[in-house]
């Protein structure tokens, strides 16, 4: 029997594995996981609408410097992060990571700062389509004002965040490989007619990097990587989920840090290096297009920005589902009221977290509109910005939660990627979070003495303290809720109401008031 | 069967669709299955591992595949892996056996742009009638308090975990004891179903989180 047993062990590890063979065919390998989170972090926007606005808003020319140091610094922190999701099963985001290796107070810390940070990156982004939608409708001849095509967008958005329809699927794919497609022509159209009769590579040279608009570059910068914290929700669903995360994860960041690089050059060759900044502040969004405009046909530039306006709409959709599933994940872990944790029974969608999403964009999009602020500036450049400081933040807590984690776990993974990349991470990022916490004002183009240069940084420190906070309180209060945060998958109680004592038969139907009141409290209390 | 019960519950008996998302389903059957195999004494489940106690054949075709498949692959023995790869077909398999039993039947339909799609559904008066019992069956035990055997206990568990509660008690909300009672009768399942129980949920969960179909 027992040798049976080992012979059987060893002809189905050697030969046909039936089930890994069965579940890898319905699961997702590398090149679907790098287009989930590529095409969340959309590079043509990041490309048309970020470089654009920080060429015009920041006027340094050090930005394809930039990106490459920026895709270094996350490629570096890629490896201790993906070397500790190894560890910790759960198709949770950067709060269960830093649970694990900081603590459950931080864990619930950092998930108030996520859930803010993502809000305030998607709202921003209905600013950016208003805009672009707004002008090429204006193009067409159509005078519409970007609160009507935001509030369209918004629409669409709340619908489809209901229906939880998933584009992450072919479509996305499809769109990716255009907007790829169109991004390298473009970089090679400027390339290839320069303003100023020759190639200048005066863009790329790294003393450039001492001058202080850096860090703040840096900054934005890293808001076009937000998307690759997806690649780790995967890990459930990839093939191999030890290799298939990590090459994905690698590879993603790569991608986006490339590809916004040189397009960046590009864009400073097709302009002239000494010419760009003025160039980006007159033309905002529609630089690249007016650099390529001259030199191919018009069908080339339409669709130029209908990609750029369905590369948008995917990016809003992205970071929709992914505030939902924030929620989602805190509902379910009980950190947020229980109701956050339902899913409409048939599709599986976040319902409770979707509307509060879209609620808040509604006010945030009519608040604009009532008050007459400039959308590209004050709605798209400062939210995303401001966001961007908050996924900062969330990474950064990351990368000491990794070192704390192979701290307590030392055997785990080897020298360098258990301590050397993580602490290099950490030390990187933690000088660039310093740097943007004192320069925020700077960035955003505020005065010296306006209280925004620090409300934001003290905002996003008040709701760390509150996440920690009640996590405090649910220690003592709750201890099995408390046991939960964070552990995602792991274990979990199935038990969702407090366990009174077995009513006998048929007592209940007059029972039934004193227990609808208990049952209402018990909920309210959570 | 329990699986069978499950399947007729979480199955709209006029139309044939699931209620929940597939994936959901499709779990909730895969655990019902395997606790067909815990209530046959083959199998056992211990701290998210299955272990095989009996390999004799059960006298279910579709249980006795499933042992089979266990016997024959002892290198995965995590749970989740099972639920996950059994609820690949697992609605599938169930309606095959509802089918052979007569309670459900082959429903082609034609759709619109000439593609064609296959349903098991009851289809009679009388298959329509004891779907349809299949969740009041289990919403009146637990309004009149009865004591359930393990099978149905399983079967409520199953219920909640993958999100039925609402539909199971659809027309019993005045009733508000019965969801009193759940965590009780859940906690009160033996170890092995509990743990099937609360895998289930998890995975439900996870699956729901990323919506991927």
């Amino acid at each position: 029997m027992e040798l049976n047993r080992e012979a059987a062990a060893k002809r189905g590890a050697s030969g046909s594995d039936i089930i890994s063979q069965a579940l890898a065919s319905n699961r997702l390998g590398v090149p679907s996981v790098v287009f989930f989170a590529v095409a969340g972090a959309a590079p043509l926007t990041v490309i048309i609408g970020a470089v654009t606005t920080v060429y015009a808003v920041v006027g340094n020319t050090a930005l394809p410097l930039v990106y490459l140091v920026v895709a270094a610094i996350l490629s570096i922190f890629t490896v201790g992060f993906v070397a500790m999701s190894r560890h910790i099963v759960n198709s949770g985001a950067f709060y269960s990571y830093i649970s694990h290796g900081l603590g459950r107070e931080l864990g619930v810390a950092a998930a108030f700062v996520a859930l803010p940070a993502y809000a305030l990156m998607q709202i921003g982004l209905f600013g950016l389509f208003g805009v672009v939608a707004s002008s090429i409708l204006a193009g067409m001849g159509l005078v519409v004002p970007w609160v009507i095509c935001a509030l369209v967008a918004w629409g669409l958005i709340a619908i489809l965040g209901m229906l939880w329809v998933d584009l992450s699927g072919k479509v996305l794919g499809v769109l990716l490989i255009a907007e790829i497609a169109v991004v390298l022509i473009y970089d090679l159209v400027m390339v290839a007619n320069p303003r100023d009769g020759e190639v200048s590579v005066a863009t790329l040279n790294p003393a450039q990097l001492l001058t202080p608009e850096v860090v703040a570059m840096m900054v934005i910068a890293i808001g076009g990587f937000a998307g690759f914290e997806a690649t780790v929700v995967l890990s459930e669903e990839a093939k191999d989920p030890k290799r298939t995360i990590s090459r994905a994860t690698h590879i993603s960041v790569l991608v986006a840090g490339l590809m916004c690089a040189v397009s960046a050059w590009a864009m400073s060759v097709g302009a002239g290096p000494g010419r760009i900044v003025a160039d980006a502040q007159r033309e905002e969004t529609n630089l690249v297009f007016s650099l390529v405009g001259p030199h191919v046909p018009d069908v080339m530039i339409t669709i130029g920005y209908l990609l750029f306006m369905t590369s948008i709409f995917a990016a809003l959709l992205a970071f929709h589902a992914a505030v939902s599933r924030y929620q989602f994940a805190l509902g379910r872990e009980r950190m947020l009221p229980s109701r956050w944790g339902y899913t409409h029974p048939r599709t599986g969608a976040p319902v409770v977290g979707s509307i509060t999403q879209s609620v808040l964009a509604f006010v945030a999009i009519l608040a604009y509109w009532f008050t007459g602020a400039d959308p590209l500036v004050e709605l798209f450049g400062y939210l995303t910005v401001v966001g961007g400081l908050g996924v900062l933040i969330l990474m950064w807590g990351t990368s000491a939660a990794v070192i704390a984690f192979f701290v307590q776990h030392p055997r785990l993974e080897n020298v360098w990627r258990g301590r050397v990349t993580p602490i290099i991470a950490f030390f990187l990022l933690s000088i660039i979070l310093f740097a943007t916490v004192v320069g925020l004002g700077d960035i955003l183009g505020l005065s010296p003495d306006s209280i925004f240069n620090w409300a934001f940084a003290a905002g996003y420190a008040v709701l760390a303290l509150l996440g920690a906070g009640w996590a405090a309180i649910v220690r003592f209060t709750k201890p099995d809720v408390y046991a939960v945060i964070g552990r995602g998958v792991e274990r979990r109680t199935v038990f969702e109401f407090p366990e009174p004592p077995r009513p006998h038969s048929h007592a209940m139907a007059f029972q039934s008031e004193q227990y609808s009141t208990t049952t209402s409290s018990g909920r309210e209390s959570r | 069967m329990l699986a069978d019960q499950y399947y007729l519950i979480a199955h709209e008996d006029r139309t044939g669709r699931s209620r929940l998302h597939p994936r959901a389903t499709g779990l909730g059957l895969a655990a019902a299955l395997l606790a067909e195999l815990v209530l046959e004494g083959r199998i056992g489940v211990n701290d998210g591992d299955l272990l095989v106690l009996d390999r004799r054949p059960t006298r279910d075709a579709l249980n006795h595949d499933i042992l089979d498949l266990l016997n024959a692959q002892p290198q995965h023995r995590d749970i989740r892996t099972w639920l996950a790869f059994l609820s690949q077909d697992s609605a599938l398999r169930v309606a095959e056996r509802l089918m052979r039993v007569g309670a459900v039947e082959l429903v082609t339909r034609r759709r619109m742009l000439g593609t064609t799609q296959t349903l098991y559904m009851p289809n009679t008066a009388r298959q329509r009638n004891a779907a349809a019992w299949a969740s009041t069956r289990v919403a009146n035990m637990l309004v009149r308090g009865m004591d359930l055997n393990v099978g149905d206990r399983m079967l409520v568990g199953l219920v909640v975990a993958t999100g039925l509660t609402r539909h199971v008690m659809y027309g019993f909300e005045d009733y508000p004891h019965i969801y009193h009672a759940l965590p009780s009768m859940i906690a009160s399942l033996p170890g092995d179903l509990r743990e099937l129980v609360e895998c289930t949920e998890a995975l439900v969960g996870s699956a729901l989180a990323v919506g991927r179909r």
